[in-house]
């Protein structure tokens, strides 16, 4: 006879065996390795919480901590591998197989690990990626998770860090896996409910609040003239020409000073409700001045960002927030958001080659993707038209009728030609390359391909990828703008000047723009304490942020 | 005592980021700002190409006037002697020419005895690539000052550049007639990267920036006595600033070195327990401490006059 309920009952096998720890579904501190060993098995695919920002760092720990007699060779899936415990989970023989999508502080000891054979690497994804693959092939049979807060019944409060537990939650769950989550406090009343009690088996107090990394705040004290000039090339370049209202920005310093000059520079020219109104982006502290200003109608968020939660909770009208007033984001919503209804990713990279494949892999560092590669590349299932869309894939393709021809998503990669430690942006061959055949990769990380990319920004100026017609047009609008790097001096002049003519790339005088005009009074704020100071004082930033 | 008064009162202050902010300004703004419209007079300037003979050694970029703008001009049509330190240059940092332009500056106001001087520090101490020659200088430049103050010249150093006043530079801060600082300015002798990898994190977390600034920043300097004068985030405030200090400078005597060491022996009897700059804070009588680094200028300067009246009695 067929068992068609093998899962449901081996999840209430693993049920029966943690509630030898549990009252009711709550689990004490203490207990919490105990739980583990009890409810996980050998080779089980476990999702540990974790991203970019948030951490769920008690059960981490916890993990780490299990007899690896008892527990071994588990398949982590899940977003980031960010703390030092995720790590150890392999070098103690706990873990043996690995899919993610992001590791920041990690990046070094991850390709290590990866070298020595600790880690099995199944794949390197975007976030929007390994959530799809929760709900086909990679479903996890035990999630641990992160709350703000759980009520007696396992009802869940995750509040401004949201982020992707949902996503999680959702897969585990409905496919009969088993749902633990840590949790701040436990109270009588939540704020609000963001994940139903029936949903959660095992519920376990911290006592203090789960780990955040205020990944996304950028000082403004630290933008350099140089890329104020980048960011006054883009305002005027490609946000004003095109009309981006709907777009994502990445976190690095160019795009803040975007964000920064809106007010001020972007005032000037009159772009003021007609550009960067409609937002899938993190609660960047950079992004205040605008809107205090009165530009940004509406920002859906990914994460929360640390000390910008009573400032989101003030200005409803912009974010979103639940009944209780407090921010609810979702990684997985605004991802798809990105990726479907932005007309424009805007972001810096480390190294871009001359097909403009661009990538933030060096080669001793595993870096992974996070969400740059689904918010910087091309929706070949978007339907709907908007101007910057239909524009784009006019200049692409002039020559197709107007109602076949599919717009594009503006992906725009910028930075200096030479960024940190003077390193050069643009290079003959990634280093991600290197990395692949070190590690054996079929696939090298590639952040944002090259056929995706649609401009390049530099202080020497843009690069329209669109309207080359040629790869060798395009290696050459690329080495136009990356100026005294090797890639930029071994460029055809003459032909980099047709390129000019043609308005394929774009000189900061072609533009109007005098660099000498590059100046830190365009900032909006020119250091945290100004973005205190627009926020009304609701900005809390970290004290790694204060210089006062 | 003088009838000199401080109108920073009078300052108007733009609502939320100011055109004309010390710390944002360069060398060359913070000077031309300072003194009288078109009133400087620059000695050894950048046309005269007197660059450093040691960076070259280290591939490193050389700046034609080493960082370092010495001159003549006027506040108020009276003359000024001026040196102004560039942070973004090496930050700040006291090489051979650099730190000889000073030494020089203060030879001459000692010789003439009839020019106050402004030192605009902006500094992160003496330069690594030329050390033996950086603090050479520093000890020539303590000499040359402590001269000119024992010859009548007040001199007067104002603290509020994006790299502090560090290393060298807080011990000739140390030894000026009286010192003006805003709270992005920071003054102190080893600075926390090194206080952090000589004594470890525990003992100092150079990552933890409102712990930097509690400890070395403008506000606590003001508190404990470290400088007269806490001064708003502008130009026009720190020529107030200059303006009330040239005039109050006390003269070198004994008197105001037995008053001196009488004040710092006081402030080590005092706080000498305090683990925090908080404890200090609270022990001068402020009570909520905590609330001190949020304080607004006017708040500030109002508490700080409350807690501690500055002395012009001392240095």
């Amino acid at each position: 006879m067929t068992v068609w309920n093998s899962a449901q009952r081996l999840r209430d096998e693993r049920i029966r065996a943690g509630a030898a720890y549990a009252q009711g579904k709550r689990v004490a501190k203490a207990d919490a390795t105990a739980l583990l060993e009890a409810v996980i098995r050998p080779g089980d695919r476990v999702c540990l919480e974790g991203d970019n920002q948030k951490q769920a760092d008690l059960l981490a720990s916890a993990l780490a901590a299990v007899d690896k007699n008892r527990i071994h060779d588990l398949h982590m899936v899940q977003s980031g591998v960010v703390l030092p415990e995720h790590l150890d989970l392999f070098e103690l023989g706990i873990a043996r197989r690995l899919d993610y999508a992001y590791s920041g502080p990690q990046s070094q000891r991850i390709a290590k690990l990866l070298f020595g054979g600790k880690i099995e690497l199944g794949a390197v994804h975007t976030y929007l990626e390994l959530f799809a693959r929760y709900y086909v092939d990679l479903t996890p049979q035990v999630a641990l998770i992160a709350a703000v807060s759980a009520d007696r019944e396992g009802n869940l409060y995750t509040g401004p860090n949201t982020e992707d537990t949902p996503a999680i939650v959702e897969a585990t769950a409905f496919k009969d896996g088993i749902v633990i989550a840590q949790v701040n406090e436990i109270v009588d009343k939540l704020p609000r409910v963001d994940i139903p009690g029936d949903w959660v088996n095992f519920v376990i107090e911290s006592g203090k609040p789960f780990y955040v990394e205020p990944l996304f705040t950028r000082d403004p004290g630290a933008i350099t003239e140089t890329q104020i000039l980048t960011a006054m090339l883009a305002i005027k370049g490609i946000y004003a020409p095109y009309g981006v209202q709907r777009l994502n920005h990445g976190i690095g310093f160019n795009t803040a000073a975007i964000e920064l000059l809106l007010p001020t520079y972007g005032e000037r020219l009159g772009l003021k409700g007609k550009v960067a109104s409609h937002w899938a982006l993190n609660p960047h502290p950079t992004l205040i001045p605008a809107i205090e200003s009165g530009w940004v109608q509406q920002i859906h968020s990914f994460g929360s960002e640390v000390g910008m939660d009573a400032y989101i909770q003030a200005r409803p009208d912009v974010f979103f927030t639940g009944p209780d007033g407090s921010l609810r984001s979702n990684r997985a919503m605004s991802q798809t958001a990105g990726l479907y209804a932005c007309d424009m990713f805007i972001g810096s990279t480390l190294q871009i080659d001359l097909h403009g494949n661009s990538s933030t892999v060096t080669a001793d560092r595993v870096a992974g993707f996070g969400g740059a590669p689904n918010m910087g590349s091309d929706a070949r299932g978007r339907r709907h038209p908007s101007q910057p869309w239909l524009l784009a894939g006019k200049e692409a393709d002039p020559d197709s009728p107007a109602p076949l021809r599919r717009g594009r998503k503006l992906v725009v990669q910028i930075g200096e030609t030479f960024g940190e430690k003077n390193a050069p942006m643009f290079v003959e061959q990634l280093d991600a390359l290197k990395l692949a055949s070190k590690l054996d990769l079929e696939l090298a990380p590639v952040m944002v391909y090259g056929d995706d990319v649609t401009h390049i920004v530099t202080e020497e100026g843009i690069a329209n990828l669109l309207l080359c017609r040629s790869n060798d047009e395009r290696e050459h609008a690329i080495r136009g703008v990356a100026g005294y790097t090797d890639v930029g001096r071994a460029r055809d002049k003459k032909l980099v000047q047709q390129l000019r003519e043609r308005g394929v790339i774009r000189r900061p005088e072609d533009l109007g723009i005098d660099p000498l005009d590059a100046d830190r009074r365009w900032l909006a704020a020119r250091s945290i304490k100004d973005l205190v100071q627009w926020s009304g004082h609701l900005y809390a930033p970290p004290s790694k942020f204060r210089n006062w | 005592m003088s009838t000199v008064t401080l109108d920073n009162a009078k300052v108007e202050r733009q609502p939320l980021v100011s055109t004309d902010s010390w710390y944002e300004a360069s060398a060359r703004q913070r000077v031309e700002g300072l003194l009288d419209a078109n009133s400087f007079v620059e000695f050894i300037g950048p046309e005269m190409r007197e660059i450093s003979p040691h960076l070259a050694l280290f591939d490193l970029p050389e700046q034609f006037d080493d960082g370092m703008v010495v001159g003549l001009g006027r506040i108020d049509g009276a003359p000024v002697l001026v040196a102004a330190q560039e942070g973004r240059f090496m930050g700040g940092a006291f090489g051979e020419v650099h730190g000889a332009k000073l030494k020089g500056l203060l030879r001459a106001a000692r010789d003439m005895a009839s020019m106050p001087v402004l030192i605009l520090f902006d500094t992160g101490g003496v330069r690594l690539q030329e050390a033996n020659a950086g603090e050479l200088a520093i000890a020539e430049i303590m000499r040359a000052l402590m001269e000119a103050r024992f010859a009548g010249v007040p001199v007067v150093g104002l603290v509020g550049g994006r790299s502090g006043c560090y290393g060298g530079g807080g011990l000739i801060a140390g030894s000026c007639s009286a010192l003006a600082v805003s709270e992005q300015g920071r003054i102190s002798v080893s600075g926390p990267e090194v206080i952090e990898t000589n004594r470890g994190v525990e003992e100092f977390d150079s990552k933890d920036r409102a712990l930097v600034w509690r400890t070395m920043g403008g506000k606590h300097r003001r508190l404990i006595g470290g400088a007269e004068v806490f001064a708003d985030d502008t130009i026009e405030s720190f020529r107030n600033a200059a303006r009330y200090l040239i005039e109050l400078a006390p003269a070198p005597t004994l008197d105001t070195l037995e008053a001196e060491q009488a004040r710092l022996a006081q402030r080590i009897h005092d706080f000498g327990d305090c683990a925090d700059a908080l404890d200090i804070w609270r022990s001068l009588g402020a009570s909520e401490p905590e609330t001190i680094p949020a304080l607004s200028y006017e708040a500030f300067v109002a508490l700080a006059d409350r807690l501690q009246e500055p002395r012009h009695d001392a240095r």
